[in-house]
């Protein structure tokens, strides 16, 4: 996989990012939208998109986001085949968690992200470059 | 059948909604462009329950994220 550049929009307070997820079984693909967020050391994905991609059956209604918190992780998925940053990654494990709605993202993605390339962000250019490792 | 439009039709026409949107096409942020809407509800659980659209969809929200960093979260909550 080469370098790629992907543009994000600097204007913005954090840097969005989407990313497109495999359905396991029908092969669609599904864009969702995301934060890069380099204070998580691990990538959270809400359980709705996780459902809506296919990868568990429902959301667990008894988890609750406890208060003071926005995020509530309660599981672990292994995702065969997403595309962020342009970037294929096959078998990610990503937690399953409960982001607070009010975000309008679908996930934050985290230092292992980072640690499969090497990254570099330019907020002068207003773009994400990565590379494999 | 439903029709295409724009995102910004589609923000007038469902405001602060998620959408499930089918036959669309991004920009080189990965923003919506325009699309067919398949599904819209102000609850994000809604539009993602089954069943599955076989076929290739774009998720988003219409809204402003209020998302602010983690950090800023504890501190506004949490006094150090």
């Amino acid at each position: 996989m080469p370098l790629i550049i992907t543009p994000f929009e600097s204007n913005l307070h954090h840097i969005h990012t989407t990313f497109f997820v495999t359905h396991p079984k029908t092969g669609s693909k599904h864009s969702f939208e995301g934060i890069i967020d380099t204070g998580a050391p691990c990538t959270e994905f809400s359980d709705v998109i996780l459902v809506r991609a296919g990868f568990i059956r429902s959301v667990d209604q008894e988890i609750k986001i406890k208060s003071g918190l926005q995020t509530q992780k309660y599981g672990k998925t292994i995702l065969p085949k997403v595309k962020i940053c342009g970037q294929d990654l096959n078998n990610f494990e990503v937690f399953v968690s409960k982001l607070d709605e009010s975000w309008g993202i679908d996930a934050l993605i985290g230092l292992d992200f980072f640690k499969r390339f090497r990254v570099t962000i330019d907020y002068k250019a207003g773009h994400l470059v990565t590379e494999p490792l | 059948m439903k029709d295409k439009i724009t995102w910004e039709e589609m923000k007038k026409k469902f405001p602060d909604e998620w959408l499930v949107v089918t036959d669309f096409e991004l920009d080189k942020y990965g923003k919506i462009i325009d699309g067919v809407v398949e599904r819209h509800s102000k609850k994000k659980e809604q539009v993602a329950n089954p069943p599955i659209i076989d076929k290739d969809t774009a998720f988003r929200y219409t809204g402003e994220s209020t998302f602010a960093g983690l950090r800023s979260h504890a501190a506004h909550h949490h006094s150090f």
